[in-house]
């Protein structure tokens, strides 16, 4: 019997050899998994500047001798924490900008509390973004502030850059932000006017719950879920694949409930009407158009996104009224594009050098 | 190359991958049809509105428990939350008034390194 072509019979034993111990290991590793906790997240030092309600601002600690004039505020996506951009040393896109010299603010937020379900969008982008840009004025000394927004942060910036045209925001960096919801194909679907009683859910729950946001991403890619958990057996031998698996996977199911009255605006507005796309987005009675937006702006989408495809954001740039305006496609998904060891080596230098010269 | 071709665990490993795209990709078309959205969002209503129903009995035998109501809960919440705001405004007008007198230069109260930074560029540095 003639071997099949490149099957090497002398590696064999060895490879057997290395399979028995990787069992071996799965079995000590598995019962570890289930008794330790994973790695601790978000742990670059910080000071709480303010907390109201769903609304946290941070600012992080200086990790340079020197910083750049303009300091920075970063916009969380009011679905998930903002950890995910301060993981662990060395995957912390937060530890990366404050040892490349800025100083960062974060606007993070918290689990609406049952009595904010009357939150509307007007609270955030009138008041909560302006008062944290006000508090990152008054305790940098600066006048400038550069904008950061991550998926809705980015939306939210927007709607909060479109409206205070005049300032005092220098700079806006996005990532992953949509603005074209038609194209969210799926997540279109599942609100369709015709089936989707938003009304009837506020009304029923008050603040949309976790779940509800966690499982609608999750269909997005509903076998990924049970992959990934397959993938985890195959790897729990590999302290490294296993630290990571541990961090996404803590933080992708740590999803935030949604303040109703922002929720149906959101349907409605975005994900109905496509006001944002369209031109016709206002918010508190002020018109929120992306060509009042002057200033200049990065934003960065990720190749294989599969929660913002690129046809739902690839309209940002040309829709901005800057001069000064890019877009870089990377490759990733998501979340890797901002987070993680693909981030490492792709996005955050290429934010650092774009934002960088700035800064000053 | 040859290895992955004939090694049994990239063999399984592949068809793990195949299979996830396969799903998805079945899966995503299904979930794209209107009778899905129909069948997903009546399943919602409905779970939404038994929420509520739930909602509202519990309340009612909270109330005749003497338990305090949630109702009642959350104005001690709101309640809470304003104070929390006040000390909040109290330790950021404190901080601007040390700031100003020039006592401290940030909210932490550890001295900040200067704003002088230039981008490596301007520097002559490698970017």
């Amino acid at each position: 019997m003639n071997a099949p072509a490149g099957l090497d019979f002398a590696s064999i034993p060895e490879r057997i050899q290395s399979e028995v111990q990787r069992a071996i290991q799965r079995s000590i590793k598995g019962v570890e998994y289930f008794s330790t906790s994973g790695p601790s997240l978000g742990s670059t030092p910080k000071d709480v500047l303010h907390s109201r309600g769903t609304m946290n601002l941070y600012h992080y600690r200086p990790m340079s001798d020197e910083i750049y004039r303009v300091p920075v505020l970063i916009v969380m996506a009011t679905t998930n924490r903002g950890y995910i951009l301060d993981l662990v040393p060395g995957q912390s896109f937060i530890e990366f900008l404050l040892k490349r010299g800025y100083d960062v603010y974060m606007l993070d937020w918290s689990a609406p509390r049952p009595e904010e379900k009357s939150l509307r969008m007007e609270d955030y982008v009138l008041d909560f973004i302006p008062d944290c840009v006000r508090r990152v004025q008054a305790d940098s000394g600066e006048q400038d502030v550069s904008v950061i927004g991550y998926c809705f942060g980015g939306v939210l910036s927007l709607l909060y850059g479109s409206i205070h045209k005049d300032g005092p925001m220098k700079n806006l960096i996005c990532f992953t932000t949509p603005i074209d919801f038609r194209e969210m194909k799926l997540f279109s679907n599942f609100s369709d006017r015709r089936y989707f009683d938003v009304d009837h859910l506020v009304d029923s729950v008050g603040n949309v719950p976790p779940e509800m946001i966690l499982s609608s991403f999750e269909m997005l890619r509903p076998a990924s879920r049970t992959v990934s958990q397959i993938q985890l057996w195959e790897n729990i031998w590999n302290d490294e694949f296993v630290k990571s698996y541990r961090m996404f996977d803590r933080w992708a199911t740590d999803t935030l409930p949604l303040a109703g009255e922002y929720f149906r605006t959101i349907t409605k507005d975005l994900m109905w009407d496509n006001k944002l796309f369209n031109d016709t987005m206002s918010v508190g009675g002020r018109a929120a158009k992306l060509e009042d937006i002057k200033v200049p702006i990065l934003h960065a989408v990720a190749e294989h996104d599969h929660i913002v495809p690129y046809e739902a954001a690839k309209h940002l740039i040309a829709k901005i009224g800057s001069a000064d305006k890019e877009e870089v496609m990377l490759k990733g998904g998501h979340v890797s594009l901002v987070a993680g060891a693909n981030a490492v080596k792709r996005l955050w230098p290429k934010l650092d050098s774009w934002l960088g010269k700035r800064s000053t | 190359m040859t290895d992955k071709i004939n090694d049994p665990v990239a063999m399984w490993q592949k068809m793990v991958g195949e299979m996830e795209k396969g799903f998805n990709s079945f899966a995503n078309q299904a979930m794209s049809s209107p009778e899905f959205s129909q069948a997903m969002n009546r399943a919602g209503g409905a779970a939404a509105g038994a929420q509520k129903q739930l909602g509202e009995l519990m309340e009612k035998y909270l109330v005749t428990m003497n338990l305090p109501s949630r109702e009642q809960v959350t104005g001690l919440a709101e309640r809470l939350q304003s104070i929390e705001a006040q000390i909040g405004e109290m330790k950021s007008m404190l901080s601007q008034m040390a700031a100003s007198s020039g006592i401290t230069q940030g909210f932490d109260s550890a001295p900040r390194p200067p704003r002088t930074k230039r981008p490596p560029s301007e520097n002559g540095e490698p970017t």
